[in-house]
């Protein structure tokens, strides 16, 4: 609120991660949506934000529960999870 | 185990539809949606196809009948993988609640993709799988109904905070990154939402139902009877 971009689920991210949010949407708009993207770029705002998460995440005690969830619904298989079906 | 689905149109372009995608929060209906992260991303060698993790944060009320149970407690955790192939032009989300997953689970499938005959819509399709692991049948069905009920709600709502979302971008479509302020103050999330409240709902329910259950038996019956009008 107030703000108008989402907030990160730890305050302390919130900042980096609009950093990186608009360098993101930024590059999604003008770079991938038309096929002009060489990399997923935004590298320097999304190590700063990733890292500030990661710690949060085992802080707040998220962990756990993500991490069986990437076992059963991985990633690499675009979230298909082995238990639905 | 209950199914839910729903099948929508948007008049907008799926390029709209898809960069609104990642500005749908915060959004003035869906107000649940606390926090959106990303926590991983990844772009394949082809350049294009983009699978992106993240994690969504809800705060939903919960109906009395349960807080009864569930205590005060009502934040929720929602992973979502999503993949944008640009060469098949879909976008699809996988969602699944984090929180008490153990109790109950929230599958949701959400695909766009662009309408056959014209460019300038996109069609969006939903499916949720509701499954409630709880060993008390009535509590169980009780939690089903009420998360497919929920979700419907939601679906609504994010329907329309959704469209207006689009319509705040398509109008500047060429100015985009200016609006991507307004989107995001605008667009609202159908999956997410659902997800959320149900999970925190339904998992603390059974934890502590147990006990609960025995001590409180005839307020909770009173409390079933009082949710079936």
């Amino acid at each position: 609120m107030g703000n108008v971009m989402s907030a990160s689920f730890a305050p302390e991210c919130t900042e980096l991660k609009h950093e990186y949010d608009n360098c993101f949407n930024q590059w999604y708009s003008e770079k991938f949506l038309k096929g002009l993207s060489m990399e997923n770029e935004c590298s320097k705002q999304w190590y700063a934000y990733t890292t500030c998460v990661e710690s949060a995440l085992v802080k707040q005690g998220i962990k756990p529960a993500l991490e069986a969830a990437q076992k059963e619904a991985p990633f690499e298989n675009g979230g298909e999870s082995s238990e639905s079906k | 185990m209950r199914l839910f689905q729903n099948t929508q149109e948007f008049p907008y372009s799926w390029e709209q539809v898809t960069a609104a995608n990642w500005r749908k929060y915060p959004n003035e209906v869906s107000t649940h949606v606390v926090a959106v992260d990303v926590l991983r991303r990844e772009l394949d060698e082809s350049r294009t196809k983009l699978t992106s993790e993240r994690l969504i944060t809800c705060k939903q009320s919960v109906p009395k009948w349960l807080t009864m149970l569930i205590g005060s407690s009502n934040v929720s955790y929602i992973r979502e993988i999503s993949v944008v192939d640009l060469s098949t032009k879909t976008l699809t989300l996988k969602s699944c609640n984090l929180t008490f997953s153990h109790l109950l689970k929230v599958y949701e499938t959400v695909q766009y993709t662009p309408d056959q005959f014209d460019a300038n819509k996109t069609l969006f399709r939903q499916e949720a799988q509701i499954t409630a692991y709880a060993t008390i049948n009535t509590l169980c069905n009780k939690i089903e109904e009420w998360s497919v009920k929920r979700f419907g709600e939601n679906a609504s709502k994010g329907r329309e905070g959704f469209d207006s979302v689009l319509q705040l971008l398509s109008k500047n479509w060429g100015e985009r990154e200016k609006l991507v302020d307004e989107l995001s103050h605008k667009v609202a999330d159908t999956v997410d939402e659902i997800c959320s409240s149900t999970d925190s709902l339904l998992k603390e329910t059974e934890l502590k139902s147990t006990s609960l259950i025995s001590r409180y038996s005839r307020e909770i019956q009173r409390a079933f009877n009082l949710n079936k009008n």
